[in-house]
């Protein structure tokens, strides 16, 4: 959250919010000024907006969190009457010490670190290109955002098959089409090809997710910076670069944000097709924690395993807005 | 967009669903029936018949009505669930109490569930145990066990044989499927060079490699399923692999045996001629018509070693939950699924009867070679711990055809850690 | 430098229409392949090498999809889940995003980070705890207890969708109707709402979606067939040792379809607000 004034420093202008400063300002606007019983109407009803929405994700989503985290305490078993012992941070350091749990989460950052990036590029780009006007825009969209629409699981095995050794689409193009190999690539027969493919079929999935919601950020930026900016003699790709890119922060820590989540939140299109093979290689922490929860019935340890990857992912969250944050204070 | 939100709409329909919920929820669960031995009320039946399969027909047409007719004032209700995902919805319904009162079980999930209590023990529950676990075929009924007591009762049973491609056979100048173990060596080697792969399998995992250990003399654990070491690790044992692992070495069983996805499947490979021998099941019949309608089907047992002709049993059991509110109800479907009727039923549309007097050759000639090999066949061991037991052995025997250690190194490191599993019971 | 001239913007626009246009057919290429195959008779395994013109195409599992099994009743059942939880979503999402955005409250970090953290957390893990709350709520086994978890699940996301397009609407609109003496709720009712169309919008297409393609909580809690959802539906056809992919395919693409329009119609909106230029002072 960028800095603010405090209350002390500035005159009671009761009822007159503050002017912004500068042409970014983009310190929210505070209600809560003013005198007590009016901030204190504000604020009650921040709460009313809020309490909603709230509610709901309490209930839905953060007593089965907090359930979840207590569990991973335990050796667990989710039947009544079950002999539950507490066994404190055994979970977690027998998560830390196996060798398979970290070869997944190598996975998963790989996975991310191809595919995040990936996926903003290409999306900001076809974002851009469909921006404009343009003959069969409309058409263009839809196409784009089809890979969005299919689920998980029917393109999973479909990608399987394009990625097949003998007779799959890729190798058949990359073989016979383009003549750049000799012999088809084994690709989901051993671990980095294996991922490569992975991260092809993440990649293609999310350009359209991406680029929708950057067009709908495009929308705030504003028109007669950019136009400005030719006038002044910028090419295309500066403008880009200083008008457009800086207008879309925001959407961009969160398109960023998102996709390193469910980057290391892959587990449909793993578990279908490479099924963590060959013989475990392609592991990602989801994969592994389903099986020890539902296989094997480790339900305290699967949990560890969560908590640690939501720690993970938690902390790269908040890294990634400082760092946005520290680059618009910058400016 | 511009709408004013429909706050009271909502409410409404909030208050409604709340309401549709609760009566829902008083709905649902069997009724207790009468005491009087006349068996009504409704009971739920989980299984995993796919949407467009026969069984699925069969199931609703014919064996669920032929059971409410005995018993009118009975209700059958079904719920399919896709095979994948059965198990873990089974989990997550004992852990909120919502479970069915019947369900069709892999054999390999009911000592498990037994020993977490979910089941009804049903030696004790049904009075009439003994009759009925006479008529069954022993192997199947042991995939029932769990330490003194049997908590369910099989339904159908299959096993895999050696199904094979004439024409690949014929390219290395053979006639007739190889019967043992040499045999198979010796076609390997005759088609050392071609393009064909003597056997391919797509794994190796207990139902992969068992039937090979136990051909070979060895087994994986003692009688009692107490101890694998000196039993998984044995000469027998390791000669069994070995015969894979020497296949494998001399590139004549495909690499899909490590897990990888790319490769051409079993199946596939089979009727396309690429593999000229590979193990499976009864049901690759009516798919074989389906997606390979050229391909002539042909069976033989499974290769023989010192140890005989000694194949994996699988299939399915009924189990009854203890949550059950009608619980004479569902013993009585249980029952219903092992009578004669019943089982003819299903041994018409491709699943084997686990009934020892019912000539299933009668209705259906391909079964013949599966009840052969059924003979002999034995279940995996029926112990809680299997889906860990097997993921480790497979993980190891994965690492050794890897190249990463020896057979016998593996089996010596999976024989330790399954010793620990079998000691938790 | 450079001029513009309506030549040369009409050879930037080529040049776009060409990048676009093969960028179209590398997304598309899966997809037409999965087309392909659903008009194959009786495919239960891919045919070798890749065809995307089949031998002898047919209708059948498009047919044999639609009328099993009462496909048009887990349709209707996905329509309308999918709808409530979209509507109800949008406005829950946009209330709470609109307090984080433009109030100032005690806990109002701790509150939208506690928010964050339900993004982060993997599904599969809190399953099995969630199955118990909606057992307790007795929300199991019912299409009004699914909306109940999707629009729950969904509050994370899209607040945190709407709360970024919120921060940057213009100050000087809302100081202006604040000077009129228009309170909060007018101001959201009569400001933020319509301006943030694009971004509504955006967030409707992403519930719906969600509602629409969701599946493995759909499993764990409805048991009635009839109360089946689209998903449950296709997932029946996969069997045990085989799978129907004419017919997963078909059925599939006849789920994609309400998806497609629902975009397009987000999408109209999200044009809308690109034209009307939101930010125009």
């Amino acid at each position: 959250m960028t800095a603010v004034p405090t209350v002390a420093s500035r005159p009671d202008r009761a009822g007159e919010p503050p002017r912004p400063t500068g042409p970014r300002a983009r310190r929210p606007i505070r209600w809560s000024y003013g005198s007590g019983r009016r901030r204190d109407a504000r604020t009650l009803i921040a709460y009313a907006f809020l309490a909603p929405a709230f509610a709901m994700f309490l209930i839905v989503m953060l007593l089965p969190i907090g359930k979840a985290v207590q569990v991973s305490f335990y050796d667990w078993l989710p039947f009544p009457g079950a002999d539950n012992t507490f066994v404190g941070l055994d979970n977690y350091t027998r998560a830390l010490g196996d060798p398979q749990f970290r070869l997944s989460v190598v996975n998963a950052v790989v996975y991310m670190l191809v595919t995040v990036p990936g996926q903003i590029v290409l999306g900001l780009g076809v974002a851009l290109l469909l921006q404009n006007r343009l003959p069969g825009r409309m058409v263009f969209r839809v196409l784009f955002y089809l890979p969005v629409v299919t689920s998980w699981v029917v393109v999973s095995l479909l990608f399987r098959y394009l990625f097949a050794t003998d007779g799959g689409l890729v190798n058949w193009v990359l073989v016979e089409g383009l003549g750049v190999v000799d012999e088809p690539i084994g690709w989901l027969d051993s671990r980095w090809t294996a991922i490569a493919a992975l991260c092809a079929l993440g990649i293609w999935k999310g350009i359209g997710w991406t680029a929708i919601i950057l067009l709908a950020g495009l929308t705030g930026v504003p028109r007669e910076l950019h136009e400005a900016a030719a006038v002044d003699g910028a090419s295309y790709l500066r403008r880009v670069w200083h008008v457009t890119l800086p207008a879309l922060r925001r959407t961009l820590v969160f398109v960023s944000v998102m996709l390193v989540i469910g980057s290391f939140n892959v587990f449909i299109s793993v578990l279908l097709m490479t099924q963590g093979g060959p013989a475990g290689q392609t592991e990602v922490p989801l994969t592994y924690t389903y099986r020890e929860t539902f296989n094997f019935l480790e339900f305290g340890y699967g949990s560890a395993v969560a908590v640690l990857m939501t720690v993970v992912v938690l902390i790269l969250s908040i890294g990634q807005m400082m760092l946005a944050n520290r680059a618009e204070r910058g400016e | 967009m511009n709408r004013v939100p429909r706050r009271r709409d909502r409410l409404v329909g909030a208050s409604l669903a709340v309401v549709t919920a609760l009566a829902l929820v008083g709905c649902s669960g069997g009724d207790p029936s009468s005491t009087d031995g006349e068996l009504t009320g409704t009971i739920t039946f989980w299984h995993a018949y796919g949407a467009d399969s026969k069984e699925l027909e069969t199931l609703r047409e014919v064996i669920i009505p032929g059971f409410e007719a005995k018993y009118p004032g009975a209700d059958v209700e079904d719920v399919a669930v896709p095979y994948d995902q059965l198990h873990q919805k089974m989990i997550t319904a004992a852990a909120g109490g919502d479970l069915p009162d019947v369900m069709r079980a892999d054999i390999i999930w009911v000592p498990e569930a037994a020993k977490l209590g979910l089941l009804e023990r049903l030696d004790t529950a049904m009075p009439d145990f003994e009759e009925l676990a006479a008529k069954v075929f022993p192997g199947t009924l042991e995939t029932n066990r769990y330490q003194d007591g049997y908590y369910g009762l099989p339904l159908d049973t299959n096993t895999r044989v050696l199904m094979y491609n004439a024409d690949a056979l014929a390219a290395a100048g053979v006639s007739e499927p190889p019967a043992t173990f040499d045999e198979l060596r010796e076609l390997a080697d005759k088609l050392a060079g071609t393009d064909i792969y003597a056997f391919a399998d797509n794994g190796l995992s207990g139902w992969n490699v068992l039937p090979w250990i136990w051909s070979a003399g060895g087994d994986i654990t003692d009688e009692n399923y107490t101890k694998a070491t000196g039993y998984l690790n044995s000469p027998e044992s390791v000669a069994g692999v070995t015969l894979l692992f020497d296949l494998f070495q001399k590139e004549q069983m495909p690499n899909i045996v490590l897990g990888g996805t790319g490769g051409v499947p079993t199946s596939d490979g089979l009727a396309t001629g690429k593999y000229a021998t590979i193990l499976d099941g009864p049901w690759m019949y009516p798919i074989f018509e389906a997606a390979h309608p050229d391909f002539e089907l042909q069976v033989g047992p499974v290769p023989a070693g010192p140890g005989g002709s000694v194949s994996v049993v699988g299939g399915e059991d009924i189990v009854v939950f203890r949550g059950s509110r009608n619980k004479a109800l569902a013993l009585e479907f249980t029952r219903y699924l092992l009578s004669d009727e019943a089982q003819l039923e299903f041994a018409k549309i491709g699943q084997m009867s686990v009934l020892r007097d019912l000539d299933v050759v009668e209705v259906n000639p391909t079964y013949g070679p599966f009840v052969e090999q059924l003979k002999t066949a034995k279940p995996r061991p029926p112990v809680p711990a299997w889906p860990k037991i097997d993921d480790l052995l497979q993980r190891r025997l994965q690492a050794a055809f890897g190249g990463e250690m020896s057979v016998q190194e593996a089996l010596d490191a999976a024989a330790e850690e399954i010793d620990a599993l079998l000691a938790q019971g | 430098m450079t001029i513009d001239t309506p030549r040369l913007r009409r050879t930037r626009m080529g040049a776009r229409f060409v990048t676009l246009a093969l960028g179209a057919v590398v997304m598309i290429v899966p997809f037409l392949y999965m087309l392909a195959t659903s008009f194959k008779p009786n495919a239960l395994a891919f045919e070798w090498p890749p065809r995307f013109i089949p031998a002898d195409p047919t209708i059948a599992n498009y047919v044999q999809a639609w009328s099993a099994n009462n496909f048009a009743r887990y349709f209707l059942n996905s329509a309308m889940v999918a709808c409530v939880t979209t509507v109800a979503t949008a406005l829950l999402a946009a209330m709470a995003a609109y307090a984080f955005a433009r109030f100032r409250f005690p806990g109002r970090t701790m509150l939208f980070w506690t928010m964050m953290l339900g993004l982060m957390v993997p599904g599969v893990v809190i399953l099995i705890p969630q199955f118990l709350v909606a057992r307790t709520l007795a929300l199991t086994n019912s299409l009004s207890g699914l909306v109940f978890f999707y629009v729950g699940a969904g509050m994370a996301f899209n607040t945190f969708l709407l709360r970024g397009f919120f921060e940057r609407m213009p100050r000087e609109l809302d100081e202006a109707m604040d000077m009129d003496g228009a309170g909060p709720i007018r101001r959201f009712l009569a400001l933020y709402l319509p301006l943030s169309r694009p971004a509504l919008a955006t967030s409707a297409i992403f519930a719906f979606l969600g509602a629409w393609d969701e599946y493995t909580w759909a499993l764990t809690t409805i048991n009635d067939p009839d109360k089946y959802t689209l998903p449950l539906a296709i997932a029946q056809y996969q069997g045990q040792h085989s799978t129907a992919w004419g017919l997963v395919f078909a059925a599939s693409i006849i789920g994609m379809l309400p998806v497609i329009a629902v975009f397009l119609l987000g999408q109209r909106h999200v044009v809308a607000g690109l034209q009307t230029g939101a930010v125009k002072a």
